[in-house]
């Protein structure tokens, strides 16, 4: 009897713990189940060899011939079968990543993770990033291009997840006890919408506001430029070295108690921004890219480069892919999983590659309400008119109301309430634009020219978009929507919303985008710097830009070598040179070689020998490279003591806060400046004395903390490591510790944190035929057990690339690196 | 020597798999269940759950034979802090376990005795 007690009450713990999940756990019977459950998925991860899916909608049979690398090469008779394809391929290999990311743009995290991740959907709606895609997916012209292809993507991705076995489910689901939901074609907009947070939301405005609050409005000013003090831009000068405009800083000034605004805005957006720039400084971030005239390359054809830097993920934010339509369309490159088509690639006659520009097209303005509790109207050119409310509600995992929300909005954009005031503002996203068919339109061009054209029309997130062709040409552009202000037309400022004579005034005309084309100097690069000298060009784009180390840096190495070849275009894609390093080195030698005649210090002395023997290469070996950077901050510490509280300790936020290093550059030449000045000591420091001080004190904390200099801890590799996080940032499905070459204001930075760099390489020889290596960090598939998960990431990490083969047709296609042909046929 | 047992088992291991692999986990305790009905074995609830077993260490082996399972049994395993011997383990005894509840309490329906 006892017995039957026992089994009964085993088997109803067993069939309830099989069946529900218990907190975190998933129900373990459809989990651990061999055939459909974790261990099938660990199986499904490889493909069959040869497979005939029959597909809704598939007009043409489509062939998709996926090589060893992980690339679908997709052979298609039409654009819509080929997009088709692309969706089941993409769902194929990354469709927990294709929830997780519109999920997380449309502030539906909660749905998987409950209340822990309430503040971040709420962050996102109160953005209006599916306000803003909602509204362009509703003017979408549903004839264009890049309409009909985000429907087909859709279909396809839908097709495979009807086609799914049990066993195809993502390992994700399956911890996360949820399953796949159905893809919408509006969600590809979703993306683009997330996207444009991380590159096209510009918070200089806060930054400066709140310097403005501590220093006063002629030193805000000063600190945040609209203006870079070294001039090294997209567009060409006269001249391809830098200009260095320094000017003396003005002092320290009262604060400005009228923008302590600022400190509450952002406080708000401190989520919105931890989300698209997870604190690391400008230095350590950017991307990179480069086009060589083919008069300056060995083989006399041109070469392009690029590298966009951003948020590392496994899988990765990229997916490669080769489309091919016979007669119409022949392209390869990466684009973003969840939107269809190439955005960084090659065709047969054209490579293209951007770069963020930074600028400023978002602006805040302060609204006048009816209610200040409960507004349901502001004012406008004396006439009230009503907010827009959209209600919002969260869901938690069971489908239950877990909080509701009213996102307010004015004509310009969202509206929150900040310090007893209320703040909309006007963001680019915001204006109706067709991304998906500017992207799309890409692959057709037959030269650079085709391609500007392309992009003419292009808004938001504003892209250096550099391009070579066939022909030799290079060119560049900064593409994108930069409005045109009133008044002075800066946009870093908060203007009165009562009246529309605050509102922008349109936006400058293509003509007036920094731009060049064969420039005489026989290259181009881009850094994230200054797009445009400002004498030659003073139209306002944007303020506080970064410094342009990795531009200066680049210039240089294609000033000095006119026999350029790919392989020397990957070797600069992870150079460990610095241009900062190479400004700021001898500052701090000269300044210990003075103090040292004054006080002989024997620990200034050490550390100074040793900063001196730095070859300025952030290679891993470096010891030198550790104490430079710690001497950086410890400067920007001390310098920038005026923009933290009285008496407050530095903090790694603050950081984020300082002016660019290249203000601490302009600085140096005014040694008596009261910017130098500590306050925390009784005497009034000189230039000189801070930047012993930092040296010195850097040394001596990492004496502490790494011990003698020989110690490994020293090392530059122990210091710097990529980590790169699965998008649940589970541990076990990341790759983390990995040391790397470069350090911030590099080619390749490296952030503190690991968590950003190069998202993906490539580089592009357009001679006869068209020849490209690439890699990114990651690899083709998303399932991490996959052996195409991580299977890039050692030659990422070494700088190495991977030749992309690109066959014209699926038999020109060597079959020994074909792992798998999938025929997508009609139903 | 008498072949019969063992015929039996391996038909009732091969039946645990075919109707995992075509239904779901959920099928053990039913077969295990409809076994404890139709058995006269003494020792019917530990053949089912050795059966049942043995029915998902094939459907185990077959799984290894096609992909990366030992990748995911060690991810897994570092997510859960538990050693990865420790998944296959529990992939084993889960249904183990479930057939040996049910092939227990079923024949008490017709009225027989629990060994």
């Amino acid at each position: 009897m006892s017995r039957r007690i026992v089994a009964a009450v085993l088997l109803a713990g067993l069939l309830f713990v099989g069946f529900h999940s218990i907190g975190p756990v998933p129900p373990i019977g459809p989990f651990l189940d061999p055939a459909n459950g974790l261990w099938g998925t660990a199986a499904a991860t490889n493909f069959p060899v040869l497979q005939d899916v029959a597909v809704a909608g598939i007009r043409s049979p489509v062939r998709v011939l996926v090589d060893d690398r992980g690339v679908p090469h997709i052979f298609a008779a039409s654009e819509d079968d080929a997009f088709r394809a692309l969706g089941y391929v993409e769902a194929r290999d990354r469709l927990f990543q294709l929830e997780a990311q519109t999920r997380a743009a449309s502030g539906r995290l909660t749905e998987w993770a409950g209340k822990s991740l309430l503040a971040t959907d709420q962050e996102s709606r109160s953005l209006a990033l599916v306000w803003a895609a909602d509204k362009k997916f509703a003017s979408y012209d549903r004839s264009s291009p890049g309409f009909k292809a985000i429907v087909a993507y859709a279909d396809g991705v839908n097709a495979y997840i009807d086609h799914m076995r049990p066993r195809d489910l993502p390992i994700e689901y399956r911890l996360l006890n949820a399953r796949p939901m159905k893809w919408q074609p509006i969600y590809s907009l979703y993306f683009l919408s997330r996207m444009s947070l991380t590159l096209g939301f510009n918070d200089a405005t806060v930054r400066r506001l709140k310097a403005q609050s501590m220093v006063g409005k002629a030193a805000a000013d000063a600190l945040f430029p609209v203006n870079s003090p070294i001039q090294q831009p997209i567009q060409p000068g006269a001249s391809s070295a830098p200009r260095y405009d320094f000017a003396a800083l003005p002092d320290p000034g009262v604060p400005d108690s009228t923008s302590t605004v600022a400190a509450a805005l952002e406080q708000s957006l401190e989520h919105a921004i931890a989300f698209r720039k997870p604190t690391e400084s400008a230095d350590a971030i950017g991307s990179n890219n480069w086009a060589v005239s083919p008069r300056r390359t060995a083989a006399g054809h041109a070469l392009l480069a690029g590298d966009p830097h951003l948020e590392l993920s496994l899988p990765s934010v990229w997916y490669e892919m080769h489309i091919v339509v016979p007669g119409r369309l022949d392209v390869a490159g990466v684009g973003f999983p969840g939107v269809p088509g190439v955005v960084i690639g090659f065709n047969r006659d054209v490579a293209w590659t951007f770069t963020n520009t930074g600028s400023d097209v978002n602006d805040y303005y302060a609204e006048t309400v009816d209610d200040d509790a409960h507004p349901s109207r502001y004012k406008l050119d004396g006439e009230w008119k009503p907010l827009e409310k959209r209600a919002e509600k969260y869901l938690d995992p069971h489908g239950d109301v877990l909080a509701t929300d009213t996102i307010l909005l004015t004509e310009r954009g969202p509206m929150r309430r900040q310090l007893g005031k209320w703040l909309s503002m006007r963001w680019t996203l915001y204006d109706n634009s067709h991304e998906p068919d500017n992207f799309l339109s890409l692959g057709y061009a037959k030269n650079a020219t085709e391609w500007l054209d392309k992009m003419k029309d292009y808004v938001v997130p504003t892209q250096n978009g550099l391009v070579a062709d066939r022909m030799g040409n290079i060119a560049i552009r900064s593409s994108g929507k930069y409005p045109v202000r009133p008044g002075d037309g800066r946009g870093d400022v908060i203007r009165d919303g009562s009246t529309s004579a605050s509102d922008w005034k349109g936006q400058l005309p293509v003509e007036k985008y920094p731009f060049a084309m064969n420039p005489a100097q026989g290259f181009l690069a881009s850094a994230n710097q200054q797009p445009v000298d400002p004498r030659v060009n003073s139209s306002y784009m944007g303020s506080d830009w970064y410094s342009p180390w990795r531009a200066m840096r680049i210039n240089a190495l294609l000033r000095g070598d006119s026999a350029i070849t790919p392989d020397k275009m990957r070797q600069f894609q992870t150079d460990p040179g610095s241009a900062r390093a190479d400004l700021f080195v001898p500052w701090f030698l000269s300044a210990a070689a003075s103090r040292d005649s004054v006080s002989h210090d024997v620990t200034l002395r050490e550390a100074a020998a040793l900063l001196a023997k730095w070859d300025r290469r952030y290679v891993r070996e470096s010891r030198q490279a550790i104490l430079f950077e710690a001497a950086m901050a410890e400067l920007a510490s001390r310098t920038w003591d005026e923009l933290r509280p009285t008496g407050a300790r530095a903090t790694a936020a603050d950081r984020l806060n300082y002016p660019e290093a290249q203000l601490l550059a302009e600085l140096m030449s005014t040694p008596r400046s009261s910017w130098w000045d500590d306050r925390a000591t009784p005497a009034r420091e000189t230039r000189d004395e801070i930047l012993a001080a930092s040296l010195r004190s850097a040394f001596d904390s990492l004496r502490v903390a790494k011990g003698a200099v020989t110690a490994d801890g020293w090392l530059w590799s122990s210091t710097r490591r990529a980590n790169i996080h699965h998008l649940l940032r589970i541990p076990a499905f990341s790759a983390l510790d990995i040391p790397v070459q470069g350090g911030p204001s590099t080619l390749g930075p490296s952030s503190g944190s690991g968590t950003q760099g190069p998202s993906w390489r490539m580089v592009v020889e357009l001679g006869a035929e068209v020849r490209a290596w690439a890699t990114y960090p990651g690899g083709q598939s998303g399932a991490p057990a996959s052996v195409r998960y991580t299977d890039r990431l050692a030659k990422w990490t070494n700088g190495m690339l991977d030749q992309v083969l690109f066959p014209r047709t699926p038999d020109a296609l060597d079959r020994k690196r074909v792992i798998s042909t999938l025929t997508l046929t009609p139903q | 020597m008498n072949m019969r047992p063992v015929v039996k088992f391996i038909l009732l291991a091969e039946g645990f798999a075919v109707a995992t692999y075509a239904l779901g986990w959920w099928v053990v305790p039913l077969i295990a269940a409809l076994w404890g009905l139709l058995s006269r074995d003494e020792a019917r609830a530990r053949v089912a759950a050795f059966a049942a077993m043995t029915g998902w260490a094939s459907l185990l082996l077959l799984d290894v034979s096609r992909g990366p399972v030992g990748v995911m049994a060690s991810q897994l395993a570092s997510i859960m802090k538990l050693p990865a011997v420790g998944l296959y383990f529990l992939t084993l005894v889960f249904p183990a376990l479930l057939a040996w509840c049910a092939a227990t309490l079923t024949p008490t329906i017709r009225g027989g005795r629990a060994n």
